[in-house]
């Protein structure tokens, strides 16, 4: 055998003994060099060729580029096993404890009526009513003349009516809005007005401030039933499809006929308990068909048009649908409570 | 409204207890409900006296053998002196425990053993009385629960009435009602007196001289009355409703007031001077002793009861001291009359008096109930008090009450108003049960007159909220509205009102709902001068509580309060918002401006939690990036001008936000007076933002802008600058010098520590180059980064580091 062809195949089982002795990629790229670089151990060999005769040449050509192949292929194999190996270890250098809180970001919170106020709004946009907004402040006119009530009327009594200076009032409902928003319009008209509306009760389960949306919707045939219809719709939409709804007849002076709307307690499911005064039932507002007097005053004609309204009180349904045991958590922001929600 | 169950079921039939509560409530009466007063009775027995004999051992007591229904009758020792066999007694067993909390136990009395014990009304917590033991009707079923013998006259039936429905404040006017909702027939009591007086006539002249005030004025005359307590029966119906028992004449004009509805009132006759009531207006300076004790100074508007001398009721409201029925009275004088309902109502008010009888004459009294009332009262007055009743009636008239007029009513007009299908026959049937006569003229077309009793029925749509309610509202066909549909706009005012909380509610701020009254001064609290518009307050009249009775001006007041408040619960930090409307009186007659703003609220944190940065931006920094993004998410174009904060800002850390030139909200640290004044001990930063200002500021418009595909180009620059020197001017100055190249400048490091001049600090600028259509040259990204150095250096001093 030629001295070439042993040297050969000693110089890959040596190369091939190192390489598997590398313990790093530098390391190994250094024992790579040192045989297949270009003044490496196989370039060596092959400048010999050329003083050989052409068949031996040839076969040492062959010869030297299966052990360079060889070579490269042994440390690919072992650049394969040395990367995988510090994937692992780096890998595992970095552990941390999951369990460990996470860097929250401060978390706000939308308040309960702000939540109620924007499924109600949701609902009824959905089905073509339009926000009108009024004042809070506002005239005796709006507030009462203007929906039957005159000075005279005890219906005065029963709201607790607060007074501001300069002649005008806080007003006690956002039927005030119906006024604005019907005078100097043509039906169909379907509004909604939302908002807030004051009386002068501190009791624990009134507030003096409290939120109303108030809805109406005028055209040539909508009924009472068209109103029950709705507010039906709208309940189970709210508060889910389990809640029962209650129509009781009722007197308002800007409605006739006018009704008065409960739902099942959403605490007790209508079994009674102390929020629902052991009734079973949630008082949640008034309504009715538009009184005749009142479109008249708005500039509409009552024999051709005809509507309904209703405002119905959204606190206690924020409440209760968040299961807040008392009205002045609504108010008394107490972070405690409202971080809950 | 409070009656007596058993009272109403004199007038007519009564369905089983849940179904008049559901019915009324349903039918249109509010907070319906059955209430038993007084002590639980129903472990006491009703017994029978089947024998009594005197105790062996003890003069005083007897020894009575009493069935109670089961087993052998008991023996029971008894030491009251009425006790008599054949009587039907209340009884307690061995074991029973009595309404004053005690449990009977067997004992034994001078040698007899007693299995029981016979009750006097006091025992069982029913009144003061303890004479002896408490006699039973003779009919009561043996064995019975006591409750049930007695719990009938004790129920009371609590009604809340709506406004329009005075009708229905009487016995009668609920009976109706229960017979227009359940059916069956009315019971009325007898109501003729016996006339056997002298003529009323020459007991005195009675004239009207306000006759639009009163429109009818009757009286009958008793003579004669002796002043005898009122027998139980009509004592137990005045209570329940609430009435004490005043003597027997003032008990029946109360009665027949429960009973029909009719305020009445007793005069003695002979305390009235010269034989004469004259219903008139009070004279200026006039003064009357009513019967609550006070000495009210009348109002020439009031409208007066008046004898010759002066005035002796307040018509409709209350009746007068000098001339009230007591135990001297001899011949009396009952008040009949039909008074006007605003007129009694503005007395009552400008007075501040709230009676059984102007309750009822506000809402409206029946114009035909008066002489029925009357009679019935002389008669029963007769009967109790054994006086004579006068023959006849005085009588006066005023300006008659306006007839009901006959109502047009289309049967179709109402069903296309309800969405019902009511024939004529049906309709006639639903409102004859409300006593409305209707008669079909036309086909179709029903001739309807309300009863006297409901002046609210005036027009068709009132015909056709009674067909709702007698029919059933629940029977009422459920619908949805057809008609067409037009795409809805939110108001740009409320959409960006429920944008703003979202974005304050994303940079992690609660929000609160508070209420909007204030105590005074908080604009002196604030620091505002009388100039700012903040400084006047809109002033409740009536306030709920004294203390607060201003109107706020600005949110931030509450925002303090409630920040104060929850620091005192131990919230850390705390960061809130609110939404809402603020109100600023203006010039009358103008009504006052009601802007609406949001404003936010954020404290240090007291304590450091885990991986909270070491050191956290200050606090105007967090919210002055909160505002930013905000105003960026509302799509507003907005600036800030620093140091041009609110009077309660600290001078030193304040900027207000502009919108143009529009000041449209302001930003700052609490300023440490005010934070003092509000007791808040943590540092504080506020944000406000006026909504109206900010939804007319011009939009940022959001477009698309090429993007390059050649390399950026990076130059940090740090630069030693004068400390006071604003940053945003450099900003603006680099931007404007490095040509059009620069596509970013951005101050990312503020260094003042060691190695920094004194009265300098170290600013690092990072400059980014870009072209849209090549690579930079090295050249000319020095060239521009040396005319930035140059510049910083002769117009801001600036030193390259």
């Amino acid at each position: 055998m030629p001295a070439e062809t042993e040297s050969l195949e000693s110089l890959l089982a040596q190369a091939c003994a190192e390489i598997a002795a590398a313990d790093s990629v530098p390391a190994l790229a250094l024992v790579r060099a040192r045989y297949l670089g270009r003044k490496g151990s196989v370039a060596a060999q092959l400048r010999g060729l050329g003083e050989l005769a052409e068949p031996e040449r040839l076969r040492q050509g062959r010869l030297a580029n299966e052990t360079k192949q060889g070579i490269e292929q042994a440390v690919a194999a072992r650049r394969e096993a040395l990367e995988t190996g510090d994937r692992a270890r780096a890998l595992g250098a970095h552990r941390l404890d999951p369990t460990l809180p996470g860097a929250s970001p401060p978390t706000g919170h939308l308040h309960p009526i702000t939540r109620v106020m924007r499924d109600m709004v949701g609902f009824f946009t959905s089905l073509g009513f339009a926000i009108e907004e009024g004042p809070e402040v506002d005239s005796e006119y709006n507030n009462f003349e203007a929906l039957n009530i005159g000075a005279d009327h005890p219906a005065r009594d029963e709201q607790d009516t607060l007074y501001v200076e300069g002649g005008r009032l806080l007003r006690t409902h956002t039927s005030t809005v119906q006024i604005r928003a019907m005078t100097g319009r043509t039906p169909p008209l379907r509004f909604i007005a939302p908002g807030r509306v004051y009386r002068h009760d501190l009791s624990p389960r009134h507030s003096p401030m409290f939120h109303q949306i108030e809805g109406f919707l005028v055209d040539e045939r909508v009924t009472f039933g068209d109103l029950k219809g709705v507010l039906e719709t709208f309940g189970r939409f709210l508060m889910g499809e389990g809640v029962r709804l209650r129509f009781r007849a009722n007197h308002f002076p800007f409605t006739e006929p006018s009704g008065e709307m409960d739902y099942s307690c959403l605490l007790c499911d209508g079994k009674g308990c102390a929020t629902c005064s052991q009734s079973g039932w949630i008082e949640w507002g008034g309504c009715g068909m538009i009184h005749p007097r009142v479109l008249e005053r708005c500039g509409i004609d009552p024999t051709r048009w005809q509507g309904f309204a209703f405002g119905m009180s959204l606190d206690r349904t924020a409440m209760l649908r968040q299961g807040l045991p008392l009205m002045r958590h609504l108010f008394d922001g107490d972070l405690r409570v409202l971080e809950q929600l | 409204m409070r009656l007596s169950l058993a009272w109403l079921a004199e007038f007519v039939d009564l369905p089983p207890a849940a179904d008049l509560i559901e019915g009324l409530c349903v039918g249109g009466f509010e907070d319906v409900c059955i209430d038993t007063p007084g002590p639980d009775l129903s472990a006491i027995r009703v017994g029978h006296v089947v024998e009594r004999a005197p105790h062996p051992n003890a003069d005083r007591l007897s020894v009575c053998r009493v069935d109670v229904g089961e087993g052998e009758p008991l023996e029971i020792v008894c030491g009251a002196p009425n006790v008599a066999a054949g009587q039907k007694v209340a009884v307690a067993c061995v074991g029973t425990t009595l309404p004053d909390g005690r449990t009977l136990e067997r004992a034994k009395l001078r040698g007899v053993t007693s299995n029981g014990m016979i009750l006097s009304a006091r025992e069982l917590g029913l009144s003061e009385e303890h004479a002896g033991i408490l006699v039973l009707d003779a009919d009561a079923r043996v064995g019975a629960p006591l409750g049930e013998v007695l719990g009938s006259s004790g129920r009371v039936l609590e009604v809340g009435l709506t406004p329009n429905r005075g009708d229905a404040a009487s016995v009668l006017g609920m009976a109706r009602e229960v017979r227009a909702l359940f059916g069956g027939d009315l019971r009325l009591p007898e109501i003729t007196p016996d006339e056997r007086g002298a003529p009323a006539r020459g007991a005195l002249q009675v004239s009207i001289e306000a006759p639009d005030a009163c429109h009818a004025y009757l009286a009958r005359v008793v003579r004669g009355v002796q002043h005898v307590a009122s027998p139980d029966w009509l004592q137990r119906k005045l209570e329940a409703s609430g009435i004490r028992s005043r003597g027997v004449v003032v008990d029946v004009t109360n009665l027949v007031l429960l009973e029909f509805g009719q305020p009445l009132h007793a005069f003695d006759l002979r305390r009235l001077r010269g034989a004469e009531v004259r219903v008139r207006r009070a004279h200026a300076g006039e003064k009357l002793a009513t019967l609550d004790g006070e000495v009210r100074e009348l109002d020439p508007r009031d409208l007066v009861i008046a004898d010759a001398e002066r005035a002796i009721a307040l018509a409709g409201v209350m009746g007068g001291r000098e001339t009230e029925v007591d135990a001297t009275t001899v011949d009396v004088l009952i008040e009949s009359a039909h008074f006007d309902p605003a007129s009694v109502r503005r007395s009552a008010r400008r007075h501040g008096i709230r009676s059984e009888a102007s309750y009822r004459f506000e809402r409206g009294v029946d114009p035909e109930g008066v002489l029925r009332a009357a009679d019935r009262a002389a008669r029963l007055i007769a009967e109790l008090a054994s006086g004579e009743v006068a023959e006849g009636t005085l009588e006066a008239r005023g300006e008659p009450v306006p007839l009901a007029s006959e109502i047009r009513f289309e049967v179709e007009r109402a069903n296309r108003l309800l969405g019902t299908a009511f024939t004529a026959a049906e309709a006639i049937a639903l409102l004859a049960r409300v006593d409305v006569d209707a008669r079909e003229k036309v086909p179709g077309v029903l001739a309807c007159r309300a009863p006297s009793h409901r002046g609210d029925i005036q027009i068709a749509e009132d015909l056709a909220e009674e067909l709702v309610r007698i029919h059933g509202v629940e029977k009422i066909p459920a619908t949805l509205p057809t008609g067409t549909l037009t795409p809805v706009e939110l108001p740009r005012l409320w959409s960006l009102g429920e944008r703003a909380k979202d974005g304050l509610v994303a940079a992690g701020l609660c929000e609160c709902v508070s209420f909007p009254f204030v105590p005074d001064g908080d604009a002196r609290r604030l620091g505002l001068t009388e100039a700012d518009p903040r400084w006047r307050h809109l002033r409740v009249l009536n306030p709920v509580k004294e203390e607060e009775a201003w109107l706020r001006s600005s949110l931030v007041p509450s925002l303090l309060r409630l920040a104060r408040q929850n620091l005192d619960r131990q919230v850390d930090p705390v960061r809130i918002f609110e939404l809402s409307r603020v109100f600023r009186p203006q010039e009358q007659p103008q009504p006052p401006a009601e802007p609406l703003w949001i404003a936010g609220l954020i404290t240090a944190p007291r304590q450091r939690r885990l991986w909270d940065p070491a050191s956290p931006p200050p606090l105007f920094f967090e919210l002055k990036g909160i505002a930013e993004k905000l105003l960026n998410e509302l799509g507003c174009m907005a600036s800030l001008r620093a140091g041009a904060g609110e009077p309660y800002h600290h001078p030193g850390a304040a900027a207000a936000i502009l919108a143009g030139d529009q000041v449209i909200g302001s930003l700052g640290e609490l300023h440490p007076d005010v934070a003092a004044r509000f007791g808040i001990d943590v540092p504080c930063a506020l944000v406000e933002l006026d909504l109206e200002r900010l939804a007319q500021a011009p939009p940022r418009s959001a477009r698309f802008r090429e993007v390059s595909r050649f390399p950026q180009v990076r130059r940090d620059l740090a630069v030693f600058i004068a400390r006071e020197q604003p940053a945003e001017a450099l900003l603006a100055a680099i931007a404007k010098t490095a040509g059009a190249d620069l596509h970013s400048v951005e101050l990312f490091d503020r260094y003042d520590g060691a190695g920094v001049p004194e009265g300098r600090v170290s600013l690092a600028f990072r400059l980014v180059f870009q072209r849209l259509d090549r690579t930079l040259t090295d050249a000319e990204v020095v060239s521009a980064v040396e005319r930035v150095i140059r510049m910083l250096s002769h117009r801001f001093g600036g030193e390259l580091r």
